[in-house]
């Protein structure tokens, strides 16, 4: 392996490397420190220094941060949640039809599926919001779950069919012989298989989905409204209406809505950087 | 070994495709969810789009055809023609900015001893994907402000009089947007690079010290001629984002002040949703994407003309 060479390495030049990337990845996180420590603060503090660590901490910043925005809170992770979970499970199943299933059309139809990353977002966004305007759903949550299981789709067919071709075809074809159906063979052999690509896919899709702003502006009404459409509207209202903004609960606000992804990549962080690293690009 | 029944497998005996279909009807039926719901939310809201660019809509009523005449409208309109310059900028140094800082990172932390320590650095660059993309816009838009961060930090080193409303002076407000986000280091992008230095063979790396390139010489003759993948992706991929991209001036400046942060894609969007001209707002639309596909099938060609 490339540079096992052991840790003893203090060479003046990996001093220089080590010290430049600790500064660069200090500025990547500042936006992090910027508003963690201004969540404490009150309006004066606020308005003295943007840089210090308060004297004395406001944490009422964050109960205030709470009250408004714990249900687009919710809201954000019950549509990413379903989202993500439904985008699985549609593509597992059309991955391991492609993947494993002999029928006519199969290339047409995953040509069909693929294409899908030729139409840019912006070209459907408009008569996408007219459709679902018109369109009586049984929930709003759903005006921005099924589209965005749609645009899912061929990121995760594509992957996915790749591992399941992986899957040793003895395995299956045992399986098979001892009467198990198609549904039977994804349940208990290929998905138990493919769990960490599942969980690559799943946390990879589930970033962009989390930050989603455009469309879920657009569908959702007040009582679905998610987090990233929330803060907009705090940020937007406070200038509109002539008032200084509270920075301290804008800034807790901001903070919270990082938790669950900070959570989230505290366990699952080596496969998000193992889907990227492997699926990466060869030629 | 025997050709089991609904399994791809290389000695399967040609069947009538009747048979196949039949055989493999569970095919169909987990494939059936995936297509309706591509079928039903991308591909039909841009047929909408592309034939609703040919005509007078306003998204309520049905339309009336009016032909190219949207499209004259776009060529001829000068916001258009400032939105379409900003947007030549914003590609130019956004693809910059995308391959640059994640390509010098990467190049650090992989010639760093050891495989932990790579490990630790390369954890440390992809941490700050937590930050939710609109949180980091909005905490920007605060640094921009009269009395934020950017001001005060110019006051505090003796630069008071560069002290500037970043945002709404037309001349910086377009730049303040597109260096949004320091230091800019994509943590896609970034692993992309990475894993591309990971792949090239230990010999390459091996006979380049003999032949005596080391440091920014290895470089650029080795590590950026091999990277080439790496780098025409995501110089591909920031290039057709770019076209595309509209949030931050949507957020932080509506387009403004003037036209100054105007794109097309941001202009799409206002048309339809502040105007009421759908039809026009899906010309604009036609005339983007007309534009990405041209630019990815350029990308395919010159990176294929170059294996």
């Amino acid at each position: 392996m490339r540079g096992g060479v052991g840790r003893a390495g203090f060479t003046p030049g990996e001093v220089v490397r080590q010290a430049v990337l600790v500064l660069l990845g200090l500025l990547a996180l500042f936006p992090l420190y910027f508003t963690t420590v201004n969540s404490f603060k009150d309006r004066v503090q606020y308005a003295e220094s943007l840089l210090n660590v308060p004297t004395r901490l406001h944490p009422e910043n964050y109960a205030l941060a709470w009250a408004q925005i714990q249900g687009p809170l919710v809201n954000s992770v019950v549509i990413t949640v379903t989202s993500v979970l439904a985008t699985l499970l549609l593509a597992s199943l059309s991955a391991y039809a492609f993947a494993l299933m002999d029928f006519p059309g199969r290339h047409l139809l995953f040509a069909v599926t693929f294409a899908l990353l030729l139409v840019p977002d912006f070209l459907t966004l408009i008569p996408l919001y007219v459709q679902i305007r018109n369109l009586t759903l049984p929930s709003n949550y759903l005006a921005i779950i099924l589209p965005t299981v749609a645009v899912g789709q061929p990121f995760a067919i594509l992957v996915l069919r790749a591992a399941f071709e992986a899957i040793p075809r003895d395995m299956l074809e045992a399986a098979r012989l001892d009467g198990a159906g198609h549904l039977a063979l994804l349940r208990r052999i290929v998905l138990p298989v493919s769990l960490p690509v599942l969980i690559s896919v799943a946390i990879i899709r589930l970033v962009p989905v989390w930050n989603e702003y455009l469309l879920p502006s657009l569908v959702l009404d007040e009582a679905h409204r998610t987090l990233p459409v929330a803060l907009v509207n705090f940020q937007g209202g406070g200038a509109a209406t002539a008032v200084t903004p509270n920075y301290g609960a804008l800034m807790a606000s901001y903070v919270l809505s990082a938790v669950p992804l900070l959570v989230l990549f505290a366990f699952l962080m080596r496969y998000y950087i193992q889907g990227v690293t492997s699926g990466g690009v060869k030629g | 070994m025997t050709a089991l029944p609904g399994f791809r497998s290389g000695s399967a005996s040609p069947r009538s495709v009747l048979t196949r279909l039949r055989r493999n009807w569970p095919a169909y039926l987990f494939l059936l969810p995936t297509l309706l719901l591509v079928g039903y939310f991308a591909y039909y809201p841009a047929y909408i789009a592309v034939t609703r660019a040919f005509t007078d809509w306003d998204g309520l009523n049905p339309p009336t055809f009016t032909g190219l005449e949207n499209f004259q409208r776009a060529v001829a309109d000068p916001v258009m023609g400032q939105a379409t310059t900003n947007m030549g900028i914003w590609v130019v140094l956004g693809t910059l900015l995308a391959l640059v800082m994640p390509l010098i990172v990467a190049e650090l932390v992989f010639h760093l001893r050891g495989q932990r320590r790579q490990y630790a650095y390369r954890t440390l660059f992809v941490i700050p994907i937590v930050i939710p993309s609109l949180v980091l816009l909005l905490v920007w838009g605060d640094f921009y402000r009269s009395d934020g961060l950017l001001n005060q930090l110019l006051g505090a080193v003796g630069l008071g009089g560069l002290r500037h409303e970043w945002l709404s002076d037309p001349h910086t407000a377009l730049y303040g947007l597109i260096f949004l986000g320091f230091p800019y280091i994509d943590a896609f992008n970034f692993l992309l690079l990475y894993a591309g230095l990971q792949a090239i063979p230990e010999d390459v790396f091996d006979a380049a010290k003999i032949d005596g390139a080391t440091g920014l010489r290895r470089v650029l003759r080795i590590d950026l001629p091999l990277l080439r993948p790496q780098l025409g992706l995501i110089a591909m991929l920031a290039i057709i984002g770019n076209v595309q991209y509209y949030i931050s001036p949507l957020v932080l400046t509506s387009g403004g002040p003037g036209y100054a942060t105007t794109v097309p894609a941001l202009l799409m969007y206002q048309t339809a949703t502040r105007d009421g001209e759908y039809g026009y707002a899906m010309a604009i639309a036609f005339l983007l994407m007309i534009l990405v596909v041209v630019l990815t099938l350029l990308s395919r060609l010159i990176s294929r003309g170059n294996r």
